[in-house]
């Protein structure tokens, strides 16, 4: 259409535009991994998410350990992908590590009853990586982890309720325990002490969750926020399940379980 | 964990609110430089818009205005630059990337109009590169090796699209202005962004999405072209003595 005269030689802007594209294969090559990677990790911490909900022990330690190998396998493989300048690059590591944060805090809590630490977590990941550099777990990764975890417990606390009768509850004796990974919550115990049952857990960390503030107007208050709403249902729907148990309780049917919707369920998964 | 009454060790959301408490700190500070950065980039733009209806023979009138507001805005990238090298550059960027990508436009548009010709005759048509813009803003580009703060590829290139829609406007106001060669040195200049742009392998991400508009910009040139040549307006070329 337009008059070209002079055929077209080369753009002069030729060299630079191929070493852009080096660099940008680079880069895209590095996030295609880590998403990869983060894929993997998120499947794998889904799988022992539900073995550890059925609460049989031996199952779950041997089920699990293929879930870890391959969780070790994926941190390892991207490790020296998120190091120095790369570290906060790949927004995609998170949704890796929020699954896999649920996943610890799950078993964690099954095993002690209580929260593990931001600083044990990065410790926990730090040794799954072995002797390569650690893959960096935020603040963020952490919190919005344990925001899913709670889902997690409520679900954990129905299921006990439905085919026991009670909340799960464990003796301070027990929850103070050191050897406490082979001492693994058991649903069907009598409670002794003082009660601290599922639901008190829950309460307690759903009060440090709201109080917890993050940078106004980031993406984490946003997350936070969102999760929020779906951590505060999840309790409630405890709360709930233990009214309808304690009204009823003695009346129950053989096979009777709590009055809960389960309709939320797939909203709290997606998370 | 002996004082500990409940499932939460309280130290545990101590201690993380403490971390947030420091980026939003962080967060705070940057947010001033950026700010301000947004402003002068506006005040730049503001004086280059007159190239639009300014004839050549004056645009260094325009391109000297130019210079004291691109002072202000390397003063404030240098101080956005030493508050964020402090903090992993990724962890903010998002921050001031926007921004950062509007200034390198306007200088990039600057140095096409014959800005950084030191001396002698204004001449249109040239390509700033990265390293040229790192100079002229005292900061690194395409770190890799540490973590500080510089300008990315990918802001380059946003800015280079930015400068593309912003020629496409000038061929025609160059037109309006009676100045008919400036729309043919655009139309090859753009068509020679257009085919690097071709060449990246880019993702499904912003850059590619406009990047993908790039060439309806060349197209909007060609047709000013098209109009010229088709009422025998284009100058004859540069080698043959104008008639």
């Amino acid at each position: 259409m337009a008059h070209t005269k002079n055929q077209q030689p080369a753009s002069p802007f030729m060299p630079m535009f191929e070493a852009f594209r080096t660099e940008l294969d680079e880069h895209h090559d590095r996030r295609e991994r880590i998403v990869k990677a983060s894929r993997d990790i998120t499947a794998a911490s889904k799988k022992m998410v539900r073995t550890l909900g059925t609460a049989l022990p031996h199952f779950v330690e041997k089920s699990n350990a293929q879930y870890w190998k391959t969780i070790e396998t994926q941190f390892q493989s991207i490790s020296s992908d998120v190091q120095g300048l790369n570290a906060y690059r790949y927004p995609q590591l998170t949704w890796g590590n929020q699954e896999f944060m649920e996943a610890l805090s799950f078993q964690h809590y099954l095993e002690t009853q209580t929260l593990i630490s931001y600083d044990d977590s990065k410790a926990r990941v730090a040794a799954l990586c072995g002797d390569q550099p650690t893959v960096p777990l935020t603040p963020e990764d952490y919190v919005l982890g344990i925001y899913d975890m709670i889902g997690e417990l409520m679900r954990f606390s129905i299921t006990a309720m439905a085919t026991t009768g009670k909340l799960p509850a464990a003796s301070p004796k027990r929850s103070q325990a050191d050897e406490a990974s082979t001492d693994k919550m058991d649903v069907d115990e009598q409670s002794t002490g003082p009660p601290r049952n599922v639901l008190d857990d829950l309460r307690d960390i759903r009060l440090r969750l709201e109080m917890f503030e993050p940078s106004q107007g980031s993406k984490f208050a946003h997350d936070a926020e969102k999760k929020g709403e779906v951590m505060r249902e999840c309790v409630n729907k405890v709360e709930n399940a233990l009214y309808s148990l304690t009204v009823r309780g003695k009346e129950r049917p053989k096979g009777w379980s709590p009055d809960v919707r389960e309709d939320r369920r797939t909203e709290v998964q997606s998370y | 964990m002996a004082a500990q009454s409940g499932m939460v060790d309280p130290a545990i959301f101590q201690d993380l609110q403490a971390r947030t408490d420091e980026d939003t700190a962080v967060r705070d500070e940057l947010k001033e430089f950026v700010q301000t950065l947004e402003k002068q980039t506006r005040n730049i733009l503001f004086v280059l818009s007159r190239a639009h209806s300014t004839p050549a023979a004056k645009l260094h009138e325009v391109l000297k205005a130019a210079e004291s507001p691109i002072d202000d805005a390397v003063a404030t990238v240098s101080k956005l630059s030493d508050a964020a090298s402090k903090v992993p550059y990724y962890k903010f960027n998002q921050m001031w990337s926007r921004q950062m990508q509007d200034l390198v436009f306007t200088i990039l548009f600057w140095g096409w109009l014959g800005g950084k010709n030191e001396g002698g005759e204004i001449k249109n048509g040239r390509l700033l590169t990265i390293e040229e813009l790192g100079q002229l803003l005292k900061i690194p580009v395409n770190l890799k090796d540490r973590d500080a703060f510089h300008l990315t590829i990918e802001e380059y290139l946003h800015a280079l699209i930015s400068l593309v829609e912003e020629l496409a406007r000038l061929a025609r106001n160059s037109v309006t202005l009676g100045d008919y060669a400036r729309p043919l040195l655009i139309n090859q200049f753009v068509k020679d962004l257009l085919a690097g742009f071709q060449i990246l392998n880019l993702k499904n991400d912003a850059l590619r999405r406009r990047s993908d508009g790039l060439k309806y910009k060349v197209k909007d040139v060609e047709d000013v072209v098209y109009d010229l040549s088709l009422r025998n307006l284009v100058p004859k070329k540069e080698e043959t003595m104008q008639e």
